[in-house]
């Protein structure tokens, strides 16, 4: 072998090498990071079609928080083939944690403690909270699986809505209760570094800071929106690494074929309980972040079943078993609401039709009323009826999802490697002229076959 | 409050046990919430025991049900009529809502569910819980379009009840027992549906064919049975008596004709469905029995002050769910496998 082959094969310094691997991830965090600032842009120069079309960096936040709360769902479901039906329990956790105690209610913890202290502490008693469950729960699978964690889950949700220790002052626990007590404005959950002053800002949206290290937004809710948003990235790198680990390998194998990995001699109990617990700590991470954004935790938003029906739906649309996919399917869901939205929220569908269409098309009467009544009636209002139809669609016709699909088209591996493995081979060819750098694919192809499904 | 136990807890069941008038009371307000139970999960339970399908749209067919029963009452009923003639244009109404839901159902099957029969049940699931979604917001959207209950969706739509039931349904005492004549028509339908189902499994071409299928579908497939038509009959006949429950849950204060009637709906006809054993009609029998019976002990604890916690009822029915599920996973008659997978 001559010394110019050799030297070819030299492989790059790790940094390169990482920020290659992950350049379709630093594309997609640059996308984020620039969106409230493009949002403004584009409504500058498009109006209000624009407006109809991009959802505001507000749901974009909301988007975040259940869009981790999806993501934690679908490591548990995803990826080890449990389905957890009683998610919404940890999302409760980390919400009521949070609020009690701000609001001093807690036994042990003294009040004023940090925010994002709580935010941990809260996860951990999830996971803890997990692992009971777990003990109970894993024994099952299949249908009755998803069937105690729901019961467990259900009986949190009635004491939630009947219990006084919830909601100080007499008022009804159903309709929950606020961090701060009755001023939202008193609740001031700081994210950063703890303990240095400059390294935190309040990030409660409408009431928090408006800069970050000094640089001014201008608004509260760009501060929310890049530091919620930086925890949710941190919490996606975790799980992440997680998932690409020896741990979440197994996870995958319990997923394909529980009895084999059983026999392989892992046991997959562990592995199971395991899954579970750090499901349910990031899944009450999401449940804090809830509480910076909304202010309040009650029964509705936070216990109910239909919270984790929506992380399902959410997780489908994106893919199942595709941790990013999730996030993808709620900013997809978000977004079909705020289309069918008022004016008052953020633009939609109607607002712009009744810009565009001309005014002898709005009154036109078909069977008793006027299309714009029409709108209102059936349109306007009620994207959840349209994304239950979506789904329904996905289900069918799209049963991986989103990001599923794309994985299959991208040939069984994630798309994140895939992406990586292109710039690699453009790279090759921009050095060396030649197509033969293709680096030894069998295991990437091998771990790539186990993730899609 | 959370649950506390008054230290004359003892002291009331004694009365409770010692006085017959109460006991029956309880025991007729057991029956009768079995009966609606039943009527709920019946449907829920024929279609997973033969089609593995856990029809997460089950309940809001209950609620269509309601919805156009309460309709349609409204609508027939007039203030002149005599209570036979009532009961006459509720059976009649009864009838019209199983057609019209069977319809429905037989619809939902040949379009949407038959396509994912050979997927993971998941998916089933998923279906089934999109198609519940649809079907809610088109009702809400009805509602408020209507201004039905003047558009309130999630409140108790009352005037179907008031406005029809007749008063000789309402309160009544033989010997020393007080009860309403609606729990005993109640009963009496429970009954029926009971005997009903019993007899389509057992007396019917067609339940000898669902239960072929449930014991061996590839053996009943080789032996000429038509297990595709056999499935979209299951499926309508599922459909239609949830939407038949849904008729009677018009008339029962306890319940309402609301669109959150879908999940209230649901999740008990679940816990019956998983208590009894999936698949199991016997089983949803004596599980409807048993959540009946704790639902109106819980009803009488409530109302004598033993315990002073509202959400009574919904915690004893997940309890048991739960400690059933810890007990004897696969529930009261269930069997070994069924429901495992996925």
């Amino acid at each position: 072998m001559s010394a110019d082959a050799a030297h070819q094969y030299e492989p790059d310094s790790w940094p390169v090498q990482y920020l290659q691997d992950h350049a379709i991830h630093i594309a997609v965090v640059l996308v984020f990071l620039a969106y409230p600032f493009a949002y403004d842009v584009l409504v500058d120069l498009f109006a209000l079609t624009a407006e109809m079309i991009l959802p505001e960096p507000d749901t974009m936040l909301m988007v975040f928080v259940l869009g981790l709360f999806a993501m934690s769902f679908d490591f548990v479901s995803g990826y080890t083939g449990y389905l957890s039906f009683g998610h919404a329990a940890f999302f409760g956790i980390g919400a009521y944690f949070v609020v009690l105690g701000y609001n001093g209610q807690l036994p042990i913890v003294p009040a004023e403690f940090p925010f994002l202290a709580l935010l941990l502490l809260g996860a951990v008693v999830a996971a803890l909270f997990a692992l009971l469950v777990g003990l109970l729960a894993f024994r099952l699978s299949g249908v009755y699986f998803a069937m105690i964690t729901l019961g467990i889950t259900e009986i949190m949700y009635v004491i939630s809505q009947h219990w006084d220790y919830l909601t100080p002052g007499n008022s009804d626990p159903a309709t929950g209760t606020t961090a701060g007590g009755a001023n939202l404005a008193d609740f001031e959950p700081m994210i950063g570094i703890p303990f240095i002053d400059p390294l935190n800002a309040n990030v409660h949206p409408g009431f928090g800071d408006t800069s970050i290290l000094g640089i001014e937004f201008g608004d509260s809710v760009i501060v929310a929106y890049l530091l919620v948003g930086l925890l949710v990235l941190i919490c996606y790198f975790l799980m992440q690494r997680i998932i690409h680990s020896p741990f979440g390998r197994v996870m995958i194998a319990i997923r394909e074929n529980e009895e084999r990995a059983k026999a392989i001699g892992y046991n997959v109990f562990y592995y199971k309980i395991g899954a579970f617990m750090i499901a349910a700590f990031f899944g009450a991470v999401a449940g804090a972040l809830l509480i910076v954004i909304e202010g309040t935790a009650s029964p509705d938003t936070t216990l109910f079943f239909l919270v984790t029906g929506f992380a399902l739906v959410a997780t489908i649309i994106g893919g199942l078993g595709t941790l990013a996919g999730p996030l993808f399917g709620y900013i997809f869901l978000e977004s079909v609401n705020e289309f069918l939205t008022r004016e008052a929220s953020g633009g939609g569908l109607q607002p712009w039709l009744q810009e565009v269409l001309p005014e002898s098309v709005l009154t036109a009467t078909i069977g008793g009323i006027t299309v714009d009544g029409a709108m209102d009636a059936f349109m306007t209002g009620h994207g959840e009826f349209y994304a239950g139809i979506i789904f329904v669609v996905f289900v069918l016709y799209v049963p991986v999802g989103m990001l599923g699909t794309l994985r299959l088209r991208l040939g069984s591996e994630t798309v994140a490697r895939s992406v990586s493995r292109r710039i690699g081979r453009l790279r090759a060819d921009d050095t060396t002229g030649e197509v033969d750098t293709d680096p030894p694919a069998e295991t990437e192809t091998e771990a790539g076959a186990d993730e899609s499904d | 409050m959370i649950p506390t136990v008054d230290p004359l807890f003892v002291g009331d069941v004694l009365d409770l046990l010692t006085s017959p008038g109460d006991v029956s009371s309880v025991l007729i307000e057991g029956f009768a919430k079995a009966s609606l139970y039943l009527m709920i999960a019946s449907g829920l339970t024929l279609i997973f025991g033969l089609m593995d399908v856990i029809n997460f749209a089950h309940g809001a067919f209950t609620m269509y049900g309601a919805y156009i029963a309460a309709g349609l009452m409204l609508g027939l009923v007039t203030a002149s009529m005599g209570w036979a003639t009532v009961m006459l244009v509720f059976l009649f109404v009864l009838v019209v809502v199983f057609a019209l839901l069977a319809a429905l159902g037989t619809i939902f099957e040949v379009t949407l569910v038959r396509k994912l029969y050979e997927y993971p049940p998941i998916y089933q699931i998923l279906l089934t819980f999109g198609i519940t979604i649809t079907m809610e917001q088109f009702m809400r959207m009805i509602v408020e379009f209507r201004d039905i209950n003047n558009g309130q969706w999630n409140l108790d739509w009352a005037s179907p009840r008031r406005q029809t039931l007749p008063s000789e349904l309402g309160d009544s005492e033989l010997l020393f027992v007080e009860f309403t004549n609606l729990q005993l028509f109640e009963i009496l339908l429970g009954v029926l549906t009971a005997v009903g189902i019993w007899a389509f499994l057992n007396r019917t071409r067609y339940g000898l064919f669902v239960r072929a299928g449930v014991e061996d579908e590839e053996m009943a497939k080789a032996l000429g049975i038509n297990v595709q038509r056999t499935f979209t009959v299951v499926f309508a006949v599922g459909s239609g008596i949830a939407g038949a429950a849904g008729v009677v849950l018009m008339w029962d204060p306890l319940w309402s004709v609301s669109v959150p009637l879908a999940l209230d709906v649901l999740l008990p006809a679940f816990v019956i469905v998983i208590v009894g054993g999936l698949g199991s009609f016997k089983g949803t029998v004596v599980a409807s029995l048993l959540v009946g019976m704790i639902d109106a002990l819980g009803t009488w604890a409530f109302t004598t002050g033993v315990i002073e916690f509202t959400g009574l009822e919904e915690l004893m029915i997940f309890s048991i769910l739960v400690v059933m599920l810890i007990l004897q996973p696969r529930g009261l008659f269930g069997v070994e496998g069924q429901g495992d997978h996925g």
